[in-house]
């Protein structure tokens, strides 16, 4: 599995066997970044209640998730919020069955990307922010300052952290990042360096990616107190005009949402390969040093030919 | 008694009545092959029981060491002992470095299937 699907498996597969056969469920599932849904049939067993609650929310609620959400899940919108959740639908389970297969497979679909759907909202107010700059600059020809433009901060971990700004031309996304240890670092190191590089070789339309160890890059550096912190590291993405056209929009938005996932879960693979590459070099090792034991005796009596057989004098 | 290719690359040998103590400094060119030959060597002295001749902490200066006793030469060939360091010796910086490529060549194919998807 080379990437990561922004969908969530499991609330799918439950969906699917839950609209074919409704029974009565209380199920946590959880997604990345600390992310929990919670599935229940409080009142009957038709009846779905399907809550999401993430970290970050405090954070998408000024970018007006809900009112984004609701856009999207509105025929299932219920006016109670599941108490320790941030956002709940309710679904009828009876009616969904009555569709056709293709709606029914849309719902689901729809459904598995909450968690993708709730992170995206502060990432489109960035980009229509980035859409009023770019029409002003076309109609006056002047460059307007970006300064103006707010520094978007979502805390989607207990210590990591994505910031978005716009511009006229571009949108540019930083992510924080935390390495636990060494060599998590010095693998990350070698990551974002091909990362960096990628560019330059193979992938010429990729946006530009830049890494900075300990220090913020400079336009966050007002909004973190700066304290050299060896442990964290800042990615950021420049996001140009042609990822912004309308029709890239929804992918590039999914897509970046998962780096940090992704960068860290191929250095874990990573190291789980040198693990037991090394686990297997030290078995052939112990093996060459096993023979360093003299063999057991010759058990074979040795007999001449004729079959004779030596005799001791 | 040293031999040293350079100062990176060395290795200790102390002969003493009954014992004998190899100590090797394995090759450690940036920090990436300093995190892999701290692994690989922590890998190793992890084990070190099955290791017999193997010492758990290598002494300083040194990223391992053997120490062969008058114990092991008994129960085992010595030969086929000095075989064994001599392969581990060769074998080493083959490994570190080649787990050094694969890295690089993991991280450019992660880093280009990522961005790719931008286009």
């Amino acid at each position: 599995m080379l990437q990561l699907q922004s969908d969530n498996l499991l609330i799918k597969k439950t969906l699917t066997e839950l609209i074919e056969s409704p029974t009565s469920v209380d199920r946590i599932v959880s997604d990345f970044d600390y992310t929990t849904y919670h599935l229940s049939t409080p009142e009957n067993k038709t009846k779905l209640l399907l809550s999401i609650g993430t970290k970050s929310w405090k954070d998408l609620d000024k970018y007006d998730v809900v009112g984004k959400l609701n856009a999207i899940y509105g025929q299932f919108q219920t006016d109670t919020v599941e108490p320790g959740y941030n956002y709940s639908i309710y679904l009828d389970l009876e009616e969904i069955a009555t569709k056709s297969q293709d709606e029914q497979f849309e719902i689901i679909e729809s459904l598995s990307l909450l968690k993708r759907n709730a992170l995206a909202a502060p990432f489109e107010s960035a980009l229509e922010q980035y859409e009023k700059l770019n029409a002003e600059y076309q109609e006056t020809g002047i460059e307007p300052s970006s300064n103006n433009s707010s520094i978007i901060e979502i805390n989607y971990r207990d210590e990591e952290s994505i910031y978005i700004k716009s511009s006229f031309d571009r949108v540019t996304v930083i992510f924080s990042t935390i390495f636990k240890d060494e060599t998590d670092k010095i693998f990350g190191k070698v990551f974002l360096q091909e990362f960096v590089d990628a560019r330059k070789r193979a992938v010429q339309n990729a946006p530009q990616v830049l890494y900075s160890h300990k220090e913020p890059p400079l336009e966050i550096r007002d909004l973190i107190k700066f304290s050299p912190n060896e442990q964290k590291g800042y990615v950021t993405f420049v996001l140009f005009p042609r990822h912004l056209v309308p029709q890239k929009k929804y992918n590039t938005i999914s897509h970046i949402q998962l780096f940090r996932n992704y960068f860290h879960y191929h250095i874990k693979c990573s190291k789980a390969y040198m693990h037991s590459r090394m686990r297997f070099r030290v078995n052939q090792y112990l093996k060459v040093l096993n023979r360093a034991k003299p063999e057991n005796e010759e058990t074979v009596e040795r007999k001449t030919a004729t079959g004779r057989r030596f005799l001791e004098r | 008694m040293v031999i040293a290719r350079n100062e990176n690359e060395q290795i200790l040998i102390e002969p003493s009545i009954n014992s004998v103590r190899i100590s090797i400094k394995i090759k450690q060119a940036d920090e990436i092959e300093q995190i892999l030959v701290h692994k690989f060597t922590r890998f190793l002295t992890q084990r070190a029981e099955h290791f017999f001749i193997l010492r758990r902490v290598p002494i300083q200066g040194y990223d391992i060491s053997f120490l062969i006793t008058n114990f092991h030469t008994e129960k085992m060939l010595k030969h086929k002992l000095v075989d064994f360091i001599i392969e581990f010796m060769e074998d080493v910086d083959r490994e570190i470095s080649e787990m050094k490529l694969f890295l690089n060549a993991r991280a450019r194919f992660v880093a280009e299937a990522y961005l790719t998807p931008f286009d």
